[in-house]
């Protein structure tokens, strides 16, 4: 942003819980783009390269593995860490996360505290394998 | 059990049938028997019925049950993981905007309106923590569990455990203490699990008891099983009945209704922990007398146990 304000691109295809977020990261000082999709997603990472993307890992048009992994695969997006968002509390998963590039497994419902805290260490690219989980 | 020969004569598509079973326990089935081999003529009568056709179609209907119990099974297990990651979605919006309103993001609240929400807040992660139960039985009865072993310190999985339990240990102004000696010899098992089943334990121990109660935590070695930690959760809670002591590991038991109904729980967190504790090759059992609290017990390999020696587990053929 051009004012020095951080932003957000917040995927999730759940219309209460984008709400809440948004509500919650916009409190905390950020600015947040959402997408419902991951084709939405993907375009808004384009459009301008987001400080952090938060993505809910079950979306309607592709899997959230997808979205990283297209993410990581354009150099034009490739540096913006993801965190992943999920109802899913599954090892399978969260290894498949990390295999794709992202940079933290959060299981949903999270202390929206401890994911506000934990924000600035995403953006700065802190090591991997941080979630709530662990 | 190769050099069985079997010869089947008479209809076809009986032989067929018999043939396809006597395969697959791993007898050959030759179509004549050849010169100088031993071989048993089975005769299949193609109209009148049989012991052995009979059997044949009893054999193929049994598989077919068993099959079908299976897929079952895994539908089963299947639906219970999707409807508890369904379940997750609304709840996560109920409890982040219950945070949302709690923290006066949308305006001030009253101490009073901060109560209420906390209480939903509260009772939101109860429920999120009893499909979480319901998902690990469904993961860990659906087939197969890794047990991945490692070593680790009973001390440290104590305290890490105790800390999750912070509040609501203070809450209820328990007495807690932790006895470990100093040379325990550390754990060799899946810290997963083991944290599971301490979490459980330590959960039933703070439900159980009344405010100003005593919860103790102990680990000491084996008593008469070298290489083995015994580790013992006791509280000085409302106890069980001696004649529940087995029932409360089995699956979906809670012991009475009356407790169901102040304590509410799934019923699968026991028998969740006796499964993790027995995939170690341990044991989990109780001592407890009604109104006089209880002590709960379970074995883990120390890094000091017979450890079975690599490529054990392949030794036991696989089975189809």
């Amino acid at each position: 942003m051009s004012d020095g304000t951080r932003d957000i691109l917040l995927v999730e295809d759940s219309d209460p819980i984008r709400t809440a977020f948004t509500i919650l990261l916009e409190d905390a000082g950020y600015h947040v783009r959402g997408a419902g999709t991951g084709g939405e997603a993907l375009r808004l990472a384009t459009e301008r390269l987001p400080d952090l993307v938060i993505l809910d890992m079950g979306l309607p048009d592709m899997t959230g593995i997808q979205v990283v992994q297209r993410l990581k695969a354009d150099p034009v997006t490739a540096s913006a860490p993801v965190v992943a968002l999920t109802g899913r509390d599954e090892d399978r998963d969260r290894r498949a996360c990390f295999a794709a590039g992202c940079a933290a497994y959060w299981v949903k419902p999270v202390d929206t505290h401890r994911l506000v805290e934990a924000i600035p260490g995403f953006m700065a690219g802190e090591p991997q394998g941080i979630g709530n989980r662990e | 059990m190769d050099d069985l020969r079997l010869f089947l004569l008479g209809d076809h598509a009986t032989a067929e049938r018999l043939r396809k079973v006597l395969d697959r326990e791993g007898f050959r089935v030759v179509d004549a028997p050849p010169e100088g081999t031993p071989a048993i003529v089975l005769e299949v009568d193609g109209t009148e019925p049989s012991p052995l056709r009979e059997a044949a179609a009893r054999v193929e209907e049994l598989e077919r049950s068993v099959l079908e119990l299976r897929n079952l099974d895994v539908a089963k297990s299947q639906f219970l993981t999707n409807v508890s990651h369904e379940l997750r979605t609304p709840l996560t919006a109920i409890v982040t905007y219950g945070e949302i309103l709690r923290d006066g993001l949308l305006g001030e609240i009253s101490e009073r309106q901060r109560d209420a929400i906390e209480s939903m807040i509260g009772s939101c992660r109860q429920l999120l923590a009893m499909i979480e139960e319901i998902l690990t039985y469904a993961r860990s009865s659906a087939t197969i569990i890794d047990i991945r072993p490692v070593e680790f310190s009973m001390a440290g999985m104590v305290t890490e455990v105790r800390r999750m339990n912070e509040s609501l240990l203070s809450r209820k102004q328990l007495d807690f203490s932790v006895e470990i000696p100093a040379d325990l010899p550390d754990a060799w098992a899946d810290p997963d699990k083991v944290a599971h089943v301490l979490r459980n334990l330590f959960g039933n121990a703070i439900k159980f008891t009344s405010e100003r109660g005593r919860l103790r935590v102990v680990a000491r070695r084996a008593p008469g099983q070298p290489g083995w930690l015994q580790v013992e959760v006791a509280d000085s809670g409302i106890g069980i009945d001696p004649e529940h002591h087995e029932l409360i590991f089995r699956e979906f038991a809670q012991v009475d209704a009356s407790r169901a109904r102040v304590h509410h729980g799934t019923g699968l967190g026991l028998s969740i922990a006796r499964r993790f504790v027995e995939l170690h090759g341990g044991r989990i059992w109780v001592e407890s007398t009604l109104g006089e609290g209880s002590r709960f017990f379970f074995t883990l390999p120390s890094v000091h146990a017979a450890r079975p020696v690599a490529g054990a587990a392949q030794e036991a053929p696989p089975r189809e």
